[in-house]
């Protein structure tokens, strides 16, 4: 038996009411024989509040995960497993995949999730039910259609071998049909039907959302622990955005679960006895890509020098504290299949070589705050990024870490912090107002690179190019290893196409990011789901 | 401002010694006065440079305030936030008090239909939360120092408007007005000699106090992402980048914490005695 320490919180003396301090004694760990108990609440604290319980983000892909169905699973090797699709496969020329679904399941609305069920939430996603689905899909997406009740076929315009991995996503959770139909957006927005282990109860905007358990579940996943209907009856899915509040809340025993705990927090949770999970993101890291279309970064020698002014290791290693990896690969993080050491390590710190690269492009004087001039502009850069939403309080420190190094060999890096509702409203997404992106953007296969590197054109745009480079090389390379059925086949051309990002410096990695948790030593079965890594609470249960 | 002026007066006020109080308020003033035209003289480190092999240092003689997680030194962070931090604290406690001056002089003083129209508009006002208020600002002027002043002053001047209201009217109903208007004396003369110095000179104090106040709305916009952009060292951004190490390195929030108040306090010590002066000076 471990226990706790006592925490004790330095009083701030109420400056500011958005500091919640919570002088908090820390319960008595708990004395558990380990003896499950029935029913019961999780209470769990998340960071952020989706504006829809399903929808195109992770923090939506989270909750509806609790609450849909896919028609299947990734398992902890990485391997799909059946979920509501018992059997699947693709046809010899990979242009037709089957699925066989599950008999006798129904939608938490009394309506079967049969063939055509399935069909028109593929018809639904592609036609921007799901934005996150949609792009994954779009560009393959032919039609679905229903063999038979249980039996479904997707026809692709090109072989995609890895859709079935694709669909063990969020983003791909399967709806009623009828409650699509019949209901109207916002009620599809706050409580999607699917045939989940738990229903959404009732939204709170601000404060959480409650889920009730499904007692009429069937349809668990095959590496689920258990089978029959979750163990509790409920989850208060609470949002609480600042990390320090979170883990106080979780160490004075106020919740069971919490959602991202603060890297300098990490080792005191863990000493406090509590269970950490962490899962780093496969897919797109938390990189800056460089604007290509306007601006300085525009030269290939100054997107290099950015990439050799920064020591992102000792950055990351310091404000990470050993618990956020340090990246280095620009295009895929290091848990995706197909990652490339080669490109992670292309550019090294050096300031000397910086320096170089910046005189040879022409960036040769430098004002009186040792900002570099060319033609008396001086080398400014914004580098805006979501506060809150995209990047947490690590990340933005990592970002001033960034801004400093960069500022030794000349660069003047503007950071502005943009409210996720400007962000998402489409703030600083043209070439002209900024001349970074940072973000990240998770998935279970390299086939992210599409989706980031895919050309825009003038009838089909694409918004997710943060880098704004339009290259029909680059998007060559990729889509011959989206539809490349061996597997190291297509990850050494995944690799080649993230070797080719780094040497021309179009995106450069930052850190990995991070799904974490920290769990009461009294709530046990809580896992990580490994497409994504959210809170998995189907075989949660409390114990004595 | 030309309505703080102390009414004459025929003898000198008999002079007090100063109160024990003024003695450290006079002292930070003078500390803060440095930093604000010559912060490198105070600050011991280049508030910006990295150093994390010092990370989240506690105070020490190499820090006296400690390091933040960048290891940047959090006195010379401090001492170099001075400007930007009492540029927010006053510019927006003078934007709040102007905007109450004026909103609330019409709304005692103007014809009947303006001042209805007033009083109704700080009714609307009012029901908005203030940083709502402020929060719609920033929404449409884009976060900065400058907006920041603004949506904060802007967001204040409701309840300050409600308290000038008050005292003009207090003013315009008591004795000596209508003494002054039995005398024959002009409206704007009785205006300009009776109303407003008697129904402003409150306002000193409370000027005072909220410019403390200020500068904890500017961080509390801060924490929403809608204060200065970082790594600027002002007080209210420094409070806000301490959250997240409260627990381990609880001096990232206690000593930003604690030199806001320390203004807070020293503005008000001032502003009272500042308004105790001017009371002395009518007598």
């Amino acid at each position: 038996m471990r226990q706790r320490p006592r925490t004790t919180l330095p009083l701030a003396l109420g400056l500011t009411s958005m500091i919640a301090l919570s002088g908090c004694a820390a319960g008595s760990a708990s004395s558990s024989s380990g003896e499950r108990v029935e029913g019961g609440t999780i209470v769990y604290a998340h960071q952020q509040e989706p504006p829809c319980v399903f929808g195109g983000w992770i923090e939506q892909a989270y909750l509806s995960y609790q609450v849909l169905d896919n028609l299947v699973s990734l398992d902890e090797d990485g391997e799909v497993v059946p979920w509501l699709a018992e059997e699947w496969s693709a046809s010899e020329d990979g242009l037709t995949w089957t699925f066989t679904l599950q008999e006798g399941v129904q939608f938490t609305d009394g309506t079967p999730v049969d063939a055509e069920a399935i069909a028109y939430n593929f018809d639904y996603w592609v036609a921007g039910g799901n934005s996150t689905a949609q792009v994954w899909l779009q560009d393959y997406y032919e039609s679905a259609n229903a063999v038979d009740e249980r039996t479904v076929e997707i026809h692709l315009k090109a072989p995609y071998p890895r859709l079935a991995d694709n669909l063990t996503q969020g983003y791909f959770g399967i709806q009623s049909q009828h409650a699509l139909e019949t209901r109207s957006d916002e009620e599809n927005c706050a409580a999607p039907i699917g045939s989940g282990a738990f229903t959404v109860e009732h939204w709170t905007r601000g404060q959480n959302i409650t889920l009730v358990r499904n007692d009429e579940y069937t349809s668990w996943p095959a590496n689920a622990e258990h089978t029959g209907p979750a163990y509790v009856e409920r989850i208060d899915w609470r949002f609480v955005p600042d990390g320090t509040t979170r883990v106080a809340a979780l160490q004075s025993g106020e919740v069971d679960a919490v959602y991202d705990v603060p890297a300098v927090q990490w080792q005191s949770v863990e000493d406090g006895g509590f269970e950490l999970h962490r899962y780093i993101t496969p897919g797109r890291p938390q990189q800056l890509s460089f604007d290509t279309k306007e601006g300085p970064f525009t030269d290939q020698l100054v997107r290099q020098a950015f990439a050799y002014s920064l020591d992102r290791e000792e950055i990351v290693g310091t404000i990470g504290h050993g618990v956020i990896p340090w990246e280095g690969n620009g295009g895929v993080s290091q848990a995706t299949p197909g990652y490339s050491e080669k490109a992670a390590g292309w550019y090294s710190y050096d300031p000397d070589r910086a320096n170089e690269l910046l005189d040879e492009a022409g960036w040769t004087e430098r004002n009186s705050d040792g900002v570099r001039l060319k033609d008396g502009e001086p080398l400014k850069v914004v580098l805006p990024y979501g506060a809150g939403s995209i990047l947490n309080a690590d990340g933005a420190a990592i970002l001033q870490g960034v801004k400093e190094q960069a500022s030794e060999v000349g660069f003047d890096v503007e950071l502005v912090p943009v409210p996720q509702s400007e962000l998402f409203a489409g703030a600083y997404s043209t070439p002209e107002e900024r001349d970074f992106e940072v973000g990240y953007w998770t998935s279970v296969t390299a086939g992210i690179l599409y989706i980031n590197w895919r050309p825009s054109t003038e009838e089909a745009p694409n918004y997710n190019n943060g880098a704004f480079y339009d290259d029909p090389e680059l998007a060559a390379i990729i889509l011959e290893a989206n539809s490349t059925a061996d597997v190291e086949a297509q990850n050494a051309l995944y690799a080649k196409a993230q070797e080719y990002i780094a040497e021309r410096a179009l995106a450069i990695g930052l850190y990995d990011r991070l799904s974490t948790l920290a769990v009461d030593p009294s709530l046990r079965g809580v896992w990580q789901e490994h497409a994504q890594g959210g809170p998995t609470f189907y075989d949660a249960h409390f114990v004595q | 401002m030309t309505a703080l002026r102390p009414a004459r007066s025929p003898s000198r006020p008999s002079r007090r010694r100063a109160p024990w109080s003024l003695a450290p308020a006079a002292a930070l003033v003078g500390f803060l006065g440095i930093a604000l035209v010559a912060p490198q003289v105070l600050a011991t480190h280049d508030p910006f440079a990295l150093d994390y092999a010092a990370a989240l240092q506690p105070p020490s003689l190499a820090h006296w305030f400690g390091t933040d997680e960048s290891g940047r030194d959090l006195y010379s962070r401090v001492v170099f936030g001075t400007r930007e931090s009492l540029a927010i604290g006053l510019g927006a406690a003078a934007v709040g008090l102007a905007g109450a001056i004026v909103l609330g002089a019409l709304a005692a003083l103007g014809p009947r239909p303006v001042a209805a129209a007033v009083d109704r508009l700080l009714e609307v006002l009012f029901a908005f939360p203030a940083l709502l208020l402020a929060l719609l600002l920033i929404a449409i002027a884009g976060p900065s120092a400058l907006t920041q002043i603004l949506a904060v002053g802007v967001g204040t001047a409701p309840g300050y408007a409600r308290m000038v209201r008050g005292q003009i009217l207090a003013a315009k109903n008591s004795g000596y007005v209508q003494a002054a208007v039995a005398l024959g004396h002009t409206r704007w003369r009785i205006l300009r000699a009776h109303v407003l110095p008697n129904a402003l000179r409150p306002l000193v104090a409370v000027f005072a106090l909220s410019v403390g106040q200020s500068i904890v709305w500017a961080s509390s916009l801060s924490f929403l992402g809608l204060g200065v952009a970082p790594p600027s060292p002002e007080w209210g951004a420094l409070l806000d980048a301490g959250r997240t190490y409260i627990v381990q390195a609880g001096w990232l929030v206690v000593i930003p914490g604690l030199v806001i108040v320390a203004l807070a306090l020293t503005a008000t010590t001032l502003g009272r005695h500042l308004q105790a002066g001017l009371e002395r000076g009518e007598k």
